[in-house]
């Protein structure tokens, strides 16, 4: 309902007098104006009785003013008296000369009144009034709107199409009714013929669309069609890039890839679109695909401006895919493996560093390429040779102090414990603060801890657990508990100092000297504190090394022999998970579960335990 | 000889008893995991091990025989227990039965078949019963307008309902018409009611609240939350005339809808006024709306748990069992309920003190029940259209979620005989 203000009133008033149709046309007095305008508060307060009184004098004084025709049908609208203004209609339409307007109004009425045939026969009766006019089906359309009968809609539309003889009329009307019927197909299909004329409309299409994705069967109709357009135009650029957006909003990459190819190459866009694309894969999760589009490029445009962040993406990309799948590049034994996703990644890198040796990525791309040595090749020379030259070539840049920090660790790993304190502390005074900081910090404590001077271990971990909010005060605060537990009886400590200096085998990935030597001191320490650390330590080892038996006997031992340690749930855990993982036994690994939950109910391990164990029992959770 | 003979029946009396073992699940501040408690109360329900719910005892704890799979389901869901030996558990009955104490027993011993009235459809916000529901594990059904007037209702025990608009105005989202979730629920809701074959979604939901009060007269146990409870009602009340506006439904309101509402159609409220404002996110009088601005605040609106008597009015009692008397407020489409256009005869259960304003009500109709609880997520104090659900890992304690709970098991209870 529509309440117009004093002016606009005076307005439309004096506009519908110059508008009337009929040759004599009659004035409205200052008196008229006054009523209607008393009629039009009785309206807005909601007095549509007395407005109604009113608005009907004004019309039978002056029939020909439209305003006062509106008002009064919008009054008995307002009422529902539907019959009186189906017959106020009657009277405008056997008056017009052109009543199309006025047929579809009463159209509209009866549907409200709840005559359903007879307002689709009147709606068709003002199509059959000018079945040539494309603004008379559109007028038929918009009054099917304001009562959402959108099947009918699109009927009138399509009877209007055929009778114009136009197929390329209502295109977006259509398109958004096939929508709000889930009829998506035919959506999309209209929306190919918007962009067979158009194709800057793509990004309004689009707009168009999402809304209505919301389902798998959206997605499928909304894909076979476009499919099916693509196969017919080939060449058409923005029926390609929709069908590319459908397949990537239904999880498709694979196929939008497909897509992006063939866009790419048709367009001679240089590889500049499958180097977005492949970074949409890769927030997608879709790593290989993601890789696939980045060598791509690579292959296509090897000269092109996105390679270089092509070639360093596929090399991230290589490296997260054998992180995802676990890759090895050892086995147990310490025996080469095949060939996997870290080889190509550093393959990848060096490429990279061939092609490109005066690109801004340099620095870090040779940085990750000491860092799989290290971590992963564990080929120390050739790590030491890299993260060098990232230190000499760029000194005082982030890169550079995190290779140092590389070069630390590394030390670490070679026993040369003086050059990796000289290495952190070094790092330590450039920095001061920050994360690289605090790592270089705790990596000053665990030398400290190794070479068995505890008190200078004690003074670091005090430092660090001050700002809870690190990553590595946990591990400070750990370290700390270990000391405090576990130092004496003897004034030298001389147990904790052998279980640090195999901590430091661990490290250095010494595992059978590590193993002999804990069993040695497990056997020495007897009931020491420290001995269910030996034991888990122990085990621990006898699990890396392949005895996994052995392993699962001495994570079970240990809340035998020392039941109050915090590490007996944790062994039952590790135990349990290798029953499960090792062994394939499920129901032992289950029972071995709920021990931790009947003998260490307050344990830590409690919460995770009880997802593993209903995780095996196939719960629903 | 006489004395070997006495020894061994005394020792065989002593050992008797003291073997036979129950557990304790403890309702009060002792308990680990409240919510899923109730879950693993429902879980020995469903495997025809009675329980026995100890109303006003130690936060309305719960007695089970003890068994090896009781016991091993309540470690693996984290619900502490106490084992009792025979003599133990006497002793709590016999303080539960005293007169002296406002505490009774309660046997559960069927699990009341459990529908929720929800749509297919994804909604943006949360359901707080679907969520209970869910983490305590107690299993339900999904139904919806099409299951209800089916017939459907009758297989069930229990029904729910939760951020429902029976009026047909599509919980009055005007401002949200152009979103695709308002569109697709305007969308499937219009097809419903054409299948059925009525023109306007707002006649159609009439016939689906019909349908469901003649659920609960035939015996059925309803349970309504935030917009499902006053809609319920104002539909009941507008079965004769059109009160949605022209917004929702294309045609105006009727001119005398208000003389024509009909109060004595409806469960719990009477003489209240529909808003017939589009815009007003508000479908009647009948809520309070939010607390004034000096209250709306988590930490200092609550409402208070009335006590009644374990003895002779175990239903209500069962309804408010609770470790707290008092639960902190959490706002919703409807919120509170005023309590002036509460019917007489429905028993109120919670209020929120010194405003006139009822949280929680309860009452009977024909040969059912039904239980009103105002607001929309007892652990969002507001909760927006998008906001994420609820985590109930972090809220195991809720008392609001409790009062859920408690309507999923009063079902299960044995009607007791009243002492004369």
């Amino acid at each position: 309902m529509l309440y117009i203000r004093p002016f606009a009133f005076l307005i439309a008033l004096s506009l519908s007098v110059s508008l009337s149709t009929v040759s004599s046309a009659q004035s409205v007095d200052s008196t008229q104006v006054g009523r209607f305008q008393l009629a039009e508060s009785f309206m807005r307060s909601g007095q549509f009785q007395r407005a109604i009184s009113l608005l009907e004098d004004l019309y039978q004084d002056s029939p020909n003013t439209h305003v006062f025709y509106e008002r009064l049908r919008e009054a008995y609208e307002s009422v529902k008296r539907y019959d009186d203004a189906i017959l106020l209609i009657d009277r405008k339409i056997q008056q017009d000369a052109s009543p199309v307007v006025y047929i579809t109004d009463k159209a509209r009425l009866l549907f409200l009144k709840g005559d359903e045939a007879g307002s689709k026969a009147t709606w068709q009766l003002a199509i059959d009034s000018n079945v040539t006019s494309s603004s008379v089906y559109l007028m038929v359309y918009r009054s099917l709107m304001q009562v959402r009968l959108f099947d009918f809609a699109i009927e009138v539309l399509e009877q209007g199409r055929d009778n114009l003889g136009n197929a390329s009329l209502f295109q977006t009307d259509l398109a958004q009714l096939y929508n709000l019927t889930s009829q998506h197909g035919k959506a999309v299909s209209q929306y190919l013929e918007l962009l067979k004329i158009n194709q800057n409309q793509l990004n309004y299409v689009r707009s168009q669309m999402s809304p209505f994705l919301t389902s798998d069967e959206a997605l499928d109709k909304s894909i076979s069609v476009a499919e099916e357009g693509v196969a017919t135009v080939p060449l058409n650029r923005a029926f390609r890039e929709l069908l590319a957006w459908l397949y990537v909003e239904d999880g498709q990459f694979r196929s939008a890839l497909d897509v992006y190819r063939a866009i790419d190459r048709l367009e001679r866009e240089e590889g500049r679109l499958l180097f977005t694309f492949a970074q949409i894969a890769a927030d997608g999760a879709a790593y290989d695909v993601a890789l696939e589009a980045f060598d791509e490029v690579l292959r296509r445009y090897p000269d092109g401006s996105s390679a270089p962040d092509a070639l360093r993406g596929l090399g991230l990309m290589q490296e997260m895919w054998a992180e995802t799948l676990g890759e090895q590049v050892f086995d147990i034994a310490g025996n080469r493996l095949e060939r996997n996703h870290y080889d190509e990644a550093l393959d990848t890198y060096q490429r990279f560093l061939i092609d490109h040796p005066q690109h801004p990525h340099f620095p870090d791309v040779l940085r990750r390429i000491g860092v799989l040595h290290q971590d992963i090749f564990f080929d120390y020379t050739a790590a030491s040779t890299v993260l060098t030259e990232v230190i000499t070539r760029y000194p005082q840049t982030m890169t550079a102090n995190q290779a140092a920090y590389d070069l630390g660790r590394m030390a670490i790993t070679e026993n040369r414990l003086g050059d990796a304190r000289i290495q952190f502390s070094r790092l330590l005074t450039r920095l001061r603060t920050g994360e690289l900081a605090d790592l270089a910090r705790y990596e000053l404590a665990l030398l400290h801890f190794y070479k068995g001077e505890f008190e200078a271990t004690d003074g670091f971990t005090r430092a660090m657990q001050e700002n809870t909010s690190t990553d590595v005060a946990n591990d400070a605060i750990a370290m700390k508990v270990m000391l405090i537990e576990n130092r004496g009886p003897d004034s030298l400590d001389v147990p904790l100092r052998k279980f640090a200096r195999t901590s430091l085998l661990i490290r250095q990935r010494k595992w059978e000297t590590a193993l002999h030597q804990l069993e040695d001191l497990e056997a020495e320490i007897g009931l020491h504190a420290l001995s269910d650390d030996v034991l888990f330590s122990k085990a621990g080892l006898q699990a890396r090394t392949g005895a996994i038996d052995a392993a699962i006997q001495s994570y079970l031992e240990l809340p035998l022999v020392h039941e109050g340690s915090f590490l007996s749930a944790r062994s039952l855990f590790e135990a349990g998970s290798l029953q499960e993982t090792h062994l394939g036994d499920t129901d032992t690994a289950i029972r071995t579960f709920e021990r931790i939950l009947t003998e260490y109910p307050g344990s830590l391990m409690v919460k995770e335990t009880r997802a593993e164990i209903r995780r095996l029992r196939g719960d629903e959770v | 000889m006489k004395n070997r003979l006495f020894m061994t029946v005394l020792i065989a009396l002593l050992i008797g008893p003291v073997q036979a073992q129950d557990l304790l699940i403890p309702m009060d501040d002792s308990q680990s995991d409240h919510l899923k408690a109730y879950g693993v109360t429902f879980w020995s329900l469903n495997r025809s091990i009675d329980v026995d719910w100890l109303l006003n005892y130690r936060g309305g704890s719960f007695l089970i025989s003890r068994t090896p799979e009781v016991e091993n389901e309540l470690r693996v869901r984290g619900v502490r227990y106490e084992v009792l030996n025979g003599s133990q558990t006497a002793a709590v009955i016999s303080e539960v039965e005293s007169d002296a104490s406002n505490t009774s027993v309660v046997r559960l011993e069927k699990p009341p078949k459990i529908a929720v009235y929800a749509p297919d459809q994804t909604l943006p916000w949360d359901d707080a019963v679907l969520l209970a529901l869910t983490y305590a594990e107690v299993p339900y059904d999904m139904i919806y307008d099409d299951q209800v007037l089916a017939g459907d209702l009758e297989d069930y025990d229990w029904l729910h309902l939760h951020h429902e608009d029976f009026t047909g105005q599509y919980g009055k989202f005007f401002n949200y018409r152009s979103a695709p979730w308002y569109i697709e629920q305007q969308r499937q809701a219009e097809i419903s009611a054409r299948k059925h074959g009525y023109r306007k979604v707002s006649d159609f939901k009439r016939e689906v609240v019909q349908v469901i009060r003649e659920y609960v007269g035939g015996g059925g146990f309803l349970f309504a939350m935030c917009s499902g409870t006053d809609t319920f009602d104002i539909a009941l009340a507008a079965q004769g005339t059109d009160i949605v506006p022209m917004e929702y439904d294309g045609d105006p309101i009727d001119p005398d809808a208000l003389a024509s509402l009909d109060f004595s159609e409806t469960f719990a409220f009477t003489d209240f006024r529909p808003s017939f404002n589009s815009r007003e996110y508000e479908h009647s009088n009948i809520d309070s709306g939010p607390p004034p601005p000096q209250l709306r605040n988590p930490a200092v609106d609550y409402f208070t748990l009335f006590e009644f008597s374990a003895k002779y009015d175990q239903v209500p009692t069962m309804l408010t069992q609770n470790h707290v008397p008092t639960v902190k407020g959490f706002i919703g489409q409807t919120t509170n309920f005023i309590k002036t256009l509460i019917k007489p005869g429905v028993v109120i259960l919670a209020e929120a003190p010194g405003r006139g304003e009822v949280r929680y009500l309860h009452g009977t109709f024909g040969e059912g029940t039904f239980t009103f609880y105002g607001g929309h997520d007892p652990e969002d104090y507001q909760h927006f259209v998008g906001d994420p659900a609820t985590d109930l890992n972090l809220h195991k304690h809720s008392p609001g979620y409790r009062l859920i709970l408690n309507n999923i098991l009063f079902p299960a209870a044995k009607k007791k005989k009243q002492k004369t």
